[in-house]
């Protein structure tokens, strides 16, 4: 199968629950606001930018070390509660960048099994018996991808459910995020689609991705999950 | 106060150069038979090179400098593009040290920095003398203890080097023996198709192919696999010479190799996991293996060179596993038995399909033999998943997860909860239907490319969902302690700073 084994996002088809989700987007942006307008004293000079300097910058110098021991270390100031939520599933159109990958892939093979099969074998329906063959298996297995994928901002730890043939469930604790990607390619474009991309060190699966979120969703999840790292605290990754 | 290569890099990097270039001089001379050269032009040609070649080195050193400084390893390199790049000591893994017989000979060695990132080494410095190779090891290890100079500006002494392992020749021998790489014999699948015409055309009065594979292919089979034997047991045997593992402070530190010298150092610190391995052959003498993983390597790379004991009697290297983690007493849980059959299915399928490639290669290629002889493999598939099932094992200890696997070569995986990166639970459409997962607990080690996580195979599906949940509990755990254990270092670093002394004080109850 052509498409990523990626995890898809959780948007809810349900349209009950969107209000709900969206509201609990907006909270995080409140929180997002007053972070960036006035600085809290949670999460002032160390600026979010990044896991691994945080963690450098919480293990080097001294004075560092001794403003994160009179106040209590700022991360954890962070409600960790407003940046976690539910379960989600992914948004519906995911499906569509899917069936149209599966497309693309069945046209690919289509070709490749139809030039020989119309010069060699003089059969013309060749290509597009095994165009149909491929697409259709790509489109079923988007379907029932979409229906099993779902995933979860829990305290501690991302958890991903996911796959069809291979079910696969991942937990990613937030303590071992490097970073986040929101990445948006040119199908997944056309469908105004993003997915986030989350690294580890971790020898396998070392990016563990959500695809079919909305641009704003993959946004605002990047976000999340970039201060429920900090607020892990972790120290050396590796 | 920036420091250069050893002026004699440049000779031996010359040579290096031209050595490679040296093919292609073979080549222009003596490839082409219309423009072949004549002797002197041919010989201008190799001067040339090698003035080239020295020429480049020349710069290339001139513009290779590196530094040490209290909290970081800087390089500046490049001769075309230029490139600064600063290592902070504290995300070094592993500083190893090589030099084979050449560079011994010239007094060069050449020495490599390893840090989490990226897939390539970090620094890599060709070459410096032993003795400058020697001094950054020490350096760094210093630096990195954080340890400094004593109140009267001498650098603090070199700390005790407890000898932990020495190889013993009898060990070195069992090595040879044991290390015997099966993986050497796929060769066989190259090297055959090329000898077999020439086998059965050479045994004159043997026309029946038949014939000439059973007698041919005994002593052709015996005839590689000694010679595999022998390959990589000598290359083990020497690889290994003379192995030596120290504990100095809080790194491991080893030193091996007859031809080529090897000498590196393992953090404990940074270790992600640790890998017993026995191989069959291993097993039956009572031998075992250990490699230490850090994260410096790239998958794949650096073959076997964190191992920190090549080989040594099992409870010797169960007591040195325990001296750098310590895990208790491993009770094993197998797989439920309904794992088993699925092996037995699986291996019966291949075996079935082996008869039927058999089959078809006797009716319709001009190559007959006794096909139905592949029935024979039939009976193995239920005696290789049972030991398949039987090699099989987990165990959650107090503070790791230990799993295990393999027959031929098997694998035993102790891995911290602490150092747990991604818990993945994964179950495909066979295991379902027997109501099987697969659990893997994924670490930042080098294990990679042979797909040699921690993973526990075909466990029962609930058994493994509630094995997920504990392994990222125990996880969060470990790290809450590990919090706890540095908020109390650094109050103690506060009271010390604020009771008079200065951050660099020289700390002897820093633990």
């Amino acid at each position: 199968m052509s498409d990523r084994d990626g995890p898809g996002e959780a948007e809810t088809a349900d349209p009950v629950e969107r209000p709900d989700e969206r509201a609990d987007r907006t909270a995080v942006e409140g929180d997002d606001a007053t972070a960036d307008e006035s600085p809290t004293p949670g999460t002032d000079e160390r600026e979010p930018t990044d896991v691994a300097e945080d963690e450098a910058g919480n293990e080097a110098g001294a004075p560092d070390a001794a403003a994160a021991e009179t106040a209590p270390p700022a991360p954890a100031e962070v409600d960790i509660e407003a940046l976690t939520g539910p379960e989600r599933t992914l948004h519906p159109r995911v499906r569509y960048v899917w069936v149209l990958q599966a497309a693309i892939t069945g046209v690919v093979f289509g070709v490749m099994a139809g030039i020989p099969g119309f010069f060699v074998l003089e059969e013309p329906l060749v290509g597009p018996a095994v165009f149909l063959l491929v697409f259709g298996i790509g489109a079923t297995l988007a379907v029932f991808r979409y229906r099993r994928w779902s995933y979860e901002v829990r305290e501690d730890s991302l958890f991903l459910d996911r796959g069809v043939i291979t079910r696969t469930r991942t937990v990613v604790p937030y303590v071992r995020i490097q970073h986040v990607d929101a990445s948006r390619g040119p199908v997944e474009r056309a469908f105004g689609l993003a997915t986030a991309v989350v690294y580890t060190a971790g020898s396998r699966g070392a990016d563990v991705s959500i695809p079919g979120l909305t641009p704003e969703r993959a946004d605002d999840l990047q976000d999340r999950l970039k201060r429920l790292a900090i607020a892990a605290e972790g120290e050396d990754a590796v | 106060m920036s420091e250069r290569l050893s002026p004699l890099s440049v000779g031996y990097r010359a040579l290096e150069t031209a050595g490679r270039l040296g093919w292609i001089l073979i080549f222009v001379t003596f490839g082409s038979t219309q423009a072949g050269l004549q002797t002197w032009q041919a010989a201008l040609l190799v001067v040339g090179g090698l003035l080239a070649a020295g020429l480049y080195q020349l710069v290339y050193w001139q513009r290779f400098e590196y530094e040490l400084t209290p909290d970081t390893f800087d390089i500046r390199s490049g001769v075309f593009s230029r490139r600064t790049r600063e290592i902070p000591l504290r995300r070094v893994q592993n500083v190893d040290l090589q030099r084979n017989v050449l560079q011994r000979a010239f007094g060069l060695t050449e020495v490599r920095l390893e840090t989490a990132g990226g897939s390539d080494t970090e620094a890599q410095l060709r070459f410096v003398t032993e003795a400058e190779a020697e001094r950054l090891r020490r350096e760094i290890s210093r630096l990195k203890r954080g340890t400094t100079e004593t109140a009267d500006g001498e650098p603090a002494p070199e700390p005790e080097a407890e000898l932990l392992f020495a190889v013993t020749p009898r060990e070195l021998l069992v090595l040879g023996v044991v290390s015997v790489d099966l993986r050497l014999l796929s060769l066989v699948t190259v090297v055959l198709p090329i000898l077999a015409p020439s086998m059965t055309t050479g045994f004159g009065p043997m026309q029946d192919p038949l014939l000439a594979l059973v007698l041919g292919a005994p002593v052709l089979a015996v005839f590689i696999v000694v010679t595999a034997a022998l390959i990589s047991g000598l290359y083990s045997v020497t690889n290994y010479w003379g192995f030596e593992l120290r504990r100095v402070e809080d790194e491991l530190r080893y030193d091996r190799g007859l031809l080529q010298r090897f000498s590196g150092t393992i953090p404990l610190s940074k270790v992600q996991a640790l890998a017993l391995s026995e191989n069959v052959l291993a097993r039956r003498l009572g031998y075992a293996s250990l490699s230490v993983e850090t994260a410096g390597y790239a998958p794949g790379e650096g073959s076997g060179s964190q191992s920190a004991v090549p080989i040594a009697e099992r409870d010797r290297v169960l007591a040195l596993a325990r001296s750098v983690e310590s895990f208790e007493e491993v009770t094993f849980e197998r797989p439920p038995k309904r794992a088993r059959l699925r092996y037995v299915v699986r291996y019966t399928a291949v075996a079935l399909l082996a008869v039927v490639a058999a089959y078809a290669v006797n009716r319709f290629t001009g190559f007959t033999f006794a096909w139905y002889l592949a029935f024979g493999l039939l009976p193995l598939a239920p005696v290789g998943a049972h030991l398949k099932w039987r090699n099989l094992g987990y165990a959650l200890l107090e503070d790791h997860f230990v799993a295990r696997g393999g027959f031929w070569s098997r694998e035993t995986r102790i891995v911290p909860y602490y150092r747990v990166q991604t818990v993945i639970e994964s179950a495909t459409v066979f295991q379902r239907r027997r109501d099987l997962a697969t659990l893997v607990v994924d670490t930042a080690g080098s294990g990679g490319l042979t797909g040699s996580d921690a993973r526990a195979l075909d466990i029962d599906a609930d058994r493994a969902v509630e094995l997920r949940a504990l392994v990222e509990e125990r996880l969060q755990r470990a790290l809450d302690e590990a919090r706890a254990d540095r908020r109390r270092r650094r109050l103690v670093d506060l009271q010390r700073t604020d009771t008079g002394g200065f951050a660099g004080d020289p700390s002897p109850g820093d633990d």
